[in-house]
């Protein structure tokens, strides 16, 4: 697989393609259930113009090629206050072909490459990035800071953990939780402490796509010297990062997973079980990375057939993206699991889930759009009957708990590795915190 | 860009964060899906871009929308007002124009179960409103373009079919009160909205004479005669139960079918028999679809990809199918409409494809309910669009659709549209079979010029041949050159409609692009 899964011609092509429907507004319209959570994209809701709807960008993408419109703080804006959640290209390829989340990224790609992008808030988190190999600009000896002295680590195992820069520096919490519940099951892991870098995802998703090429051969380098087997990530964007984009750039030989993967495994084989109630009610926020976006490009080497004028098919079909391939089990099995604990829907879930807010850039350079976003799903977690939020990735945790803050919430969240480490009953603390004030 | 005071004048009504003249967003709102055509059938280069707007304006109220109209008076400059926005008639046909994006007007503002009818303002969406009415068994006149479309654009400013037509019309029967800014910046309340004494929503006819039909007419204004900011809308019963429960992913869901809900396809074998067919299921009443689609459609419905739709080629052979889809409430109401389509199969002698030779997806029912089937019309281009839009008897419908064929064909071997054996068609009933309406959906390639310039030749002489062989109105007939071409052939009625225009639009800023202006009779010839 090579950056070919999206060609430049296929670019040109799309970008005259859009119906200007309005459907990439919405979440998939056979699954509307209200007029509340009708909606599929954060910058829609803040911004308001056509212009922040994945239609708007294509339109925009075909007015830049055109020379009608010229780089300025204006387009930047526009293209720049995206999480790329991919909620719209999923609506819009319910019925449709065009690719509105591929041409966001290659769209901000190329105003890279002009010179022109991305925002100065991300340029400073990329230079962090190459000089301390995090985008917090937090000094690479302290990546294994939150490392307890009593957890166990095996540096000859051929499993990885990879932290990944936030649940290192920010969400220390959730990389304590992922090592614990590996100790408990008795899998033996490494982590590469000095050796590990930031996968990149931050920057390959403002579209500096060399500096990303840097962090992904640092990173395989390590990885293949080392001979590593098998990779787990807590960290749904590295996860992605990982799964999806790499082998665009770079193929590699070991096996990657996310940690609700993982556990999943783990309790399927009874290495973990669960002794303690947890008698709480849950909604589970799908992270975009881990969902929708966590599909990885199918080879396609078929051939396209014309069958007339006009109308051409793939023999075979291409592989569409559409969601469909997320990780949306293993996260509600291991929830369903739990005992006592209640597992409430929201109303937007699974392949068209409400983004977070933070992703793309969009926390660094415009903390308002993120929080205001994390808003509007810290109510629809309320509206969904539950008092605990949970999800699966640092970076939402972060967005979700700053709107629970910003919101004045009630609501109280964890990750999924805590909820199973109180199902152990090995943390007793956290779980009479969790079930204060009922359940 | 406006001028800076203008702006300034604009920016207090609203907010400065929802006004923007940016050469940026007025170039995104200056493209639409159709535009390149009707750019080259207006003699200019065929791209999807219109003429750029001054700026782009997002009102919140009403009275905001009747101050940035009062202002686009005084420093005449015309307005177009969109919702959901799709297609080329929500562009503006000067850069002397603003756009206003009813966006922030998206409230459904009430539902009232026990008299039917919903208060909706420009930017819910269809599928938004119905998800919203299900919740009391109800549901509501579906737009044709789809359940992401606004309904109060559908029923006030747009013509108005849509596929659950043979049970809940046309888009005009469905207005009750309305909230309008005129184009003088007055605000017109209709219908019982317009008493004095406790106005309310339940109907749009008087106190004295309608205003229905100078508000819409038959295809609508399209913001030419001002802006609708509420609209009262009929409702109607759910024609199933209401549980849509859907599991699994996109775009194949696997949609719990309700316990009362059937669908047949089946070949009507000839035109005539199409006809009798259709009316004698209308006349029965047992479809909230009754749809005559072309062979290649059926394939459409059914498919969700370009692949998927020429697997189906089976179906395709189908001379006149006719799809009707049914639902119902009780068991008893199911055998008793399910016996009514047992006998006119039998009588005469039909076989229905569905669950026999085809058996469609889960989802398919669901977006039957949704009223989602016209979109697939897009899956072999990716681009298409209609043209005729009749709405008259069956006959003339049918009429109108054979003589297209040949019309169709010839394009079809200049490669310019996609091959659909020049039999492209939707036909649907409205209410029960007392009038019909039929398009000729036409598949062609936004992104190819040649297609480009052939669809707008086609889309141009099958007006021509509508009008030469006495076969109605076409629904596209927008705009001073075709209204100057149609109205001596129609009892001059662009006279009248620039009376009309000339009436409530004194200083000409509602862009009238796609409506009419009020230019002097003759004026043109």
């Amino acid at each position: 697989m090579t950056t070919e899964h999206f060609p430049e011609e296929e670019y040109q092509r799309m970008i005259k393609m859009c119906l200007r429907c309005s459907v990439c507004k919405w979440i998939p319209q056979v699954q509307i259930k209200s007029q509340k959570y009708a909606s599929c994209c954060p910058a829609m809701d803040i911004y308001d113009y056509h212009a922040y709807s994945g239609g708007g960008r294509i339109i925009l993408a075909l007015a830049y090629e055109m020379g009608r419109v010229k780089p300025s703080e204006d387009l930047l804006n526009i293209v720049y206050r995206c999480t790329e959640c991919g909620n719209c290209a999923i609506a819009c390829k319910y019925m449709n072909t065009l690719e509105p989340l591929e041409i966001i990224m290659r769209f901000r790609e190329k105003l890279v490459k002009d010179g022109y992008g991305p925002m100065p808030q991300q340029k400073a988190y990329t230079e962090a990035m190459k000089k301390v190999n995090n985008p917090y600009n937090e000094p690479h000896e302290k990546r294994v800071d939150w490392l307890p002295s009593d957890i166990k680590v095996d540096p000859d195992a051929k499993l990885l953990y990879y932290v990944g820069c936030t649940s290192s520096y920010r969400r220390k919490e959730m990389a304590i939780a992922a090592a614990r519940i590996m100790n408990a099951a008795g899998v033996p892991f490494n982590i590469l402490k000095d050796d590990e870098f930031c996968c990149g995802s931050p920057v390959y998703r403002t579209g500096d796509v060399e500096s990303f090429k840097v962090q992904l051969n640092k990173n395989l380098d390590v990885m293949e010297s080392k001979g590593i087997e098998t990779i787990i990530f807590s960290c749904a964007g590295c996860y992605d990062t990982f799964k999806v984009d790499y082998p665009l750039y770079r193929e590699y030989n070991f096996e990657v997973l996310h940690t609700v993967e993982f556990f999943e495994q783990l309790i399927e084989e009874g290495k973990l079980k669960f002794t303690t109630e947890v008698p709480i009610t849950v909604t589970y926020h799908d992270p975009c990375h881990l969902g929708r976006t966590a599909e990885q490009y199918e080879e396609w080497a078929g051939d396209e057939l014309k069958l007339m004028p006009l109308v051409s098919i793939n023999i075979p079909p291409k592989p569409k993206n559409i969601g469909a391939r997320g990780v949306y089990d293993a996260p509600r099995n291991i929830l369903n699991k739990i005992p006592g604990l209640k597992l409430v829907e929201m109303e937007r879930i699974m392949e068209y889930s409400y983004c977070c807010g933070a992703g793309a850039g969009v926390k660094s350079a415009f903390p308002d759009m993120a929080i205001r976003a994390s808003k509007n799903r810290i109510e629809e977690a309320e509206d969904s009957g539950a008092n605990i939020l949970v999800s699966a990735c640092p970076f939402c945790s972060t967005n979700l708990q700053d709107g629970i803050k910003e919101s004045g919430s009630k609501l109280k969240y964890y990750d999924i590795s805590e909820l199973i480490l109180m199902a152990l009953g090995l943390e007793p603390e956290k779980l009479k915190q969790a079930t204060a004030g009922g359940s | 860009m406006l001028d800076k005071d203008i702006l300034k004048e604009f920016q207090d009504v609203v907010g400065p964060e929802f006004i923007d003249d940016g050469d940026v967003m007025t170039n995104i709102y200056a493209y639409n899906w159709c535009t390149e055509f009707v750019n080259y059938m207006e003699g200019k280069e065929p791209i999807p871009f219109s003429s750029v707007p001054k700026a782009v304006i997002l009102p919140s109220t009403t009275e905001e929308v009747q101050k940035i109209v009062q202002l686009c008076n005084k420093y005449k400059i015309k307005f177009k007002a969109q919702s959901t926005g799709l297609g080329p008639w929500n562009q503006p046909s000067t850069d002397n124009s603003i756009i206003l994006d009813l966006r922030r007007m998206n409230k459904i503002v009430k539902i009232d179960e026990k008299n039917l009818y919903a208060v909706v303002e420009s930017y819910v969406s269809g599928a938004q409103l119905q998800a919203e009415a299900m919740k009391y068994g109800l549901t509501v006149h579906m737009p044709g373009a789809g359940p992401m479309a606004s309904p109060l654009a559908s029923h006030t400013s747009m013509a108005g079919p849509g596929f659950t037509s043979p049970q809940t019309g046309h888009s005009a029967r469905n207005v009750l009160g309305v909230e309008w800014v005129l184009p003088d910046g007055n605000i017109l309340r209709l219908g019982s909205l317009g008493q004095k004494n406790n106005p309310d929503w339940f109907i749009g006819d008087g106190p004295g004479p309608s205003l229905r039909g100078i508000m819409r007419g038959w295809v609508g204004a399209k913001s030419g005669i001002g802006v609708f900011t509420k609209v009262g809308i009929k409702l109607f019963p759910y024609p199933t139960d209401t549980k849509f429960v859907m599991t699994g992913h996109a775009p194949l869901y696997n949609f719990e079918k309700p316990d009362y809900i059937r669908a047949y396809v089946f070949d009507c074998k000839s035109w005539k028999g199409l006809e009798k067919i259709m009316l004698r299921v209308e006349e029965e009443e047992v479809g909230f679809i009754v749809s005559h689609i072309s062979g290649l459609a059926v394939m459409a419905i059914f498919s969700y990809s370009i692949e998927g739709l020429m697997d189906k080629m089976a179906l395709g052979v189908l001379k006149n199918p006719l799809l009707v889809v049914m639902g119902a409430r009780t068991k008893r109401e199911f055998d008793y409409k399910q016996m009514v389509m047992e006998d006119i199969l039998t009588e005469y002698d039909l076989e229905n494809i569905v669950d026999t030779k085809y058996v469609p997806e889960k989802v398919f029912y669901a977006e039957c309910l949704r009223a989602n089937l016209g979109y697939h019309g897009f899956i072999a281009t990716g681009g298409f669009q209609s043209a005729k839009g009749q709405a008259d008897a069956a006959a003339l419908c049918l009429r109108a659709e054979k003589t297209n064929i040949p019309l169709k064909q010839k394009y079809i071997k200049k490669e310019a549209i996609a091959n659909d054996f020049g039999e492209g068609a939707w036909m649907t009933s409205y209410e029960g079979g007392h009038f019909f309406h039929m398009e000729s959906p036409t598949m062609f390639n936004q992104s190819d010029l040649k297609s480009v310039k052939g669809m707008a030749n086609y889309m141009d002489e099958s007006n021509k041949q509508d009008l030469i062989k006495h076969l109605g109105a076409p629904f596209f007939i927008e705009g001073d050159k075709l209204h100057d071409e149609w109205g001596p052939h129609m009892m001059n009625y662009h006279n009248w409609l620039r009376k009309i225009k000339a009436a409530f639009d004194p200083n000409g800023v509602a862009d009238s692009g796609f409506y009419i202006t009020a230019k002097k009779e003759g004026e043109n010839k």
